[in-house]
């Protein structure tokens, strides 16, 4: 160890009260952003995959311009093709098929438009949460025909309940009157009252016949092991139907295309976060220019002694910044095993949250949350404090160069 | 020229413009319900192609309709078989539906009547409010035209502030005989969305009329839709009773 490091130390310990605030300031710095970052990134992940497991899917394939238009025209011919390329992709946790058509739906006593859409039961329940949000009632099962699924809003306007009969009414594909009745087997509720008020859900085949769909659907929606697979898996898909012969009529989409919203959602709250992140690291960085300021006034007598020894004003510098830069270290160290710990203790026990707000429970959030602890959330935080702290303490480790021997060492 | 002389010469042309407006507005009013009435009549009973076009894809469905006065219409789907015997019926404002195959009429919704009547160009309101133009608007003419060597007057018409209308503005053409040449409907922002036209005027029950309507939509190309008629006959009357929920349930062929 050199002597340059041997006095940092020592300086360091010369004053252990401010030494320790100073560390302590800058610990709960970081430990209050690895676990702040963490718990963000966290929330996000739990956000999106319980958002796209309502109902979109991370993935979806579609015939081109059906996302926009929405008309019942515009299909994927052959969903088996498109199934055979995803039964070969690898990430893919599973996938269904679905068709939707918009149609009046009327009870005894009321009409209201309504999306019907067809889904395959079985399918449906590993890439959706359907089966479970079906509250009253029961899911739909494979061989049922005129059974319908209706969203609890939409029950509650219709005024129906199990086992009432609709009646549906609506355009079939091939532009005729799709016209049936069908009884309600079930009512869900997913907590989206959009979804809730507007949708009902028929088995795919009875869908089919009665809009004369024939084979075609409207929408492959898939469900992918782990959220960083969907660029991979849309990537694939998209090469995929590329070599059929439906290339350049169905495209493939991930869930920021379909569901724009829920990605603007998570970008506003990660700058209002990135705003309170900065005045975070703004306050911890005066607080250390302060103690490191208070320092060099405190000390002008010793470094005036020093330099009339011959210390050179370079080292000097040097040694208030191995002191600054130790202290820092320190800091950092104590603060993200700190901030480790925490998110790790939460990561496996969950934080709930008791009256979650209306834009998280629109998006179909749980109410126990999980951070997620990465390298990312952990570098990102204490690597800003860091560098923030080491540029603060450059101006007092530079100032330090203008003293003069003489003055210095006549001044308290 | 004394103030006073120019005071009173503002004045009278200010009277002046101001009766002109008025004659020229119950002139508007007058023509637009003349030829309302005019392709209405009393009551009628016609059989319509409904021709539905699309870039790759065409369907044609028959109707029967039959209406009364302003306000009352009943439409039947004759062909194709498939939709045989489905039926709107219009009152006011109002507008049920019949499907034979669950056998229940259900009421279009308000929110409904927005959307496009069996997919067509034609949406629900286009239908049921047929007289709204009457009703709801005000009319001046802003000019004339000669087409085919008759006179046409250019009608522009606003809604008027309370009135239930989806448009900011519609535009008719309409010829001195009374008949309807054409009709556009603009949005709140004066943007032409759609428009109607009549073609092919011909003797039909009795009276020149356009044989076809074609309702196009402004912003796409190659998608309208045409209603062509095959047979037109008006009536001095029709009985109530066809213009009921019973009668939307069992239709007379």
């Amino acid at each position: 160890m050199s002597i340059d490091v041997k006095m940092a130390w020592r300086n360091i310990w010369r004053n252990p009260r401010r030494s320790i605030l100073t560390i302590l300031a800058i610990a709960f710095a970081s430990l209050l952003l690895v676990f702040m970052l963490s718990w963000q990134f966290g929330s996000y992940d739990t956000m999106i995959n319980s958002a796209v497991k309502i109902h979109t899917g991370h993935v979806q394939v579609q015939a081109k311009g059906y996302k926009d238009k929405r008309s019942i025209r515009l299909v994927v011919p052959d969903p088996a093709e498109v199934g055979a390329i995803l039964e070969k992709t690898p990430g893919v946790a599973a996938y269904s098929f679905r068709t939707n058509a918009f149609s009046l739906v009327s009870s005894k006593e009321r009409t209201y438009g309504a999306i019907v859409i067809g889904i395959d039961p079985v399918r449906e329940a590993k890439v959706s949460t359907l089966e479970k949000l079906v509250h009253q009632g029961n899911y739909l099962s494979a061989g049922d025909t005129d059974q319908a699924l209706v969203g609890k809003l939409l029950a509650k306007n219709l005024l129906v309940g199990l086992g009432d009969e609709l009646v549906v009414l609506g355009q079939g594909r091939d532009g005729s009157i799709a016209a049936t009745m069908v009884k309600v087997k079930g009512i869900f509720s997913s907590g989206q009252d959009e979804f809730d008020r507007s949708t009902i859900h028929i088995p795919l085949k009875y869908f089919q016949d009665v809009y004369t769909m024939y084979e075609a659907v409207h929408e492959v929606v898939v469900l992918v092991k782990s959220l960083e697979y969907v660029p991979e898996i849309k990537r694939t898909v998209a090469a995929g139907i590329e070599n059929t012969n439906k290339k350049g009529h169905l495209v493939a989409l991930d869930w920021m295309e379909l569901m724009p919203g829920l990605i603007q959602a998570i970008q506003m709250d990660l700058v209002s976060g990135f705003i309170f992140y900065i005045i975070l690291i703004v306050v911890v960085a005066f607080s250390i220019l302060n103690t490191f300021l208070m320092t060099i006034f405190e000390r002008t007598r010793e470094f005036g002694v020093l330099m009339a020894l011959g210390t050179t004003p370079g080292r000097l510098t040097k040694l208030l910044l191995i002191e600054s830069t130790t202290m820092t270290m320190v800091g950092i160290v104590i603060g993200i095993i700190g901030g480790s710990l925490i998110t790790w203790y939460f990561q496996e026990h969950g934080i709930v949250i008791s009256g979650a707000s209306e834009l998280m429970r629109q998006y179909g959030l749980a109410e126990r949350m999980f951070p997620q602890l990465s390298v990312l959330s952990v570098v990102m935080g204490s690597g800003a404090v860091l560098v923030i702290t080491l540029l603060t303490a450059l101006y007092p480790a530079l100032r330090v160069r203008r003293l003069r021997p003489v003055e210095a060492m006549i001044s308290v | 020229m004394t103030t006073k002389s120019i005071v009173d010469l503002c004045l009278s042309l200010f009277v002046f413009v101001a009766l002109f407006a008025k004659a020229n507005g119950q002139d508007a009013q007058a023509l637009v319900e003349a030829a309302v009435s005019y392709y209405r009549g009393e009551a009628s009973i016609s059989t319509v192609d409904m021709t539905i076009h699309r870039p790759n894809w065409e369907r044609v469905i028959t109707i029967k309709a039959w209406t009364k006065g302003q306000k009352d219409s009943i439409f039947i789907i004759l062909a194709p078989p498939k939709d045989n015997g489905n039926g709107s019926l219009k009152r006011g404002r109002e507008m049920w539906t019949h499907n034979p195959k669950v056998n229940r009429v259900i009421k279009l919704p308000p929110s409904m009547m927005s959307q496009a009547w069996m997919g067509s160009d034609f949406s629900n309101n286009d239908l049921a409010k047929s007289d709204s133009v009457i009703e709801d608007y005000t009319h001046t003419i802003t000019g004339t035209e000669i087409h085919d060597g008759k006179k046409v007057y250019v009608i522009k018409s606003t809604p008027k502030p309370e009135a239930p209308v989806v448009w900011g503005m519609q535009k008719l053409k309409i010829r001195e005989d009374h008949i309807l040449l054409s009709q556009e409907f603009y949005d709140e922002d004066l943007k032409l969305v759609k428009a109607m036209t009549g073609q092919q005027i011909q003797m039909l029950g009795g009276k020149l009329f356009p044989k076809v309507w074609k309702m196009q939509k402004s912003d796409v190309k190659d998608e309208y839709t045409l209603l062509n008629y095959k047979e037109l006959m008006f009536k001095q009357d029709l009985p109530d009773s066809l213009f009921t929920l019973s009668s939307l349930k069992n239709p007379r062929r």
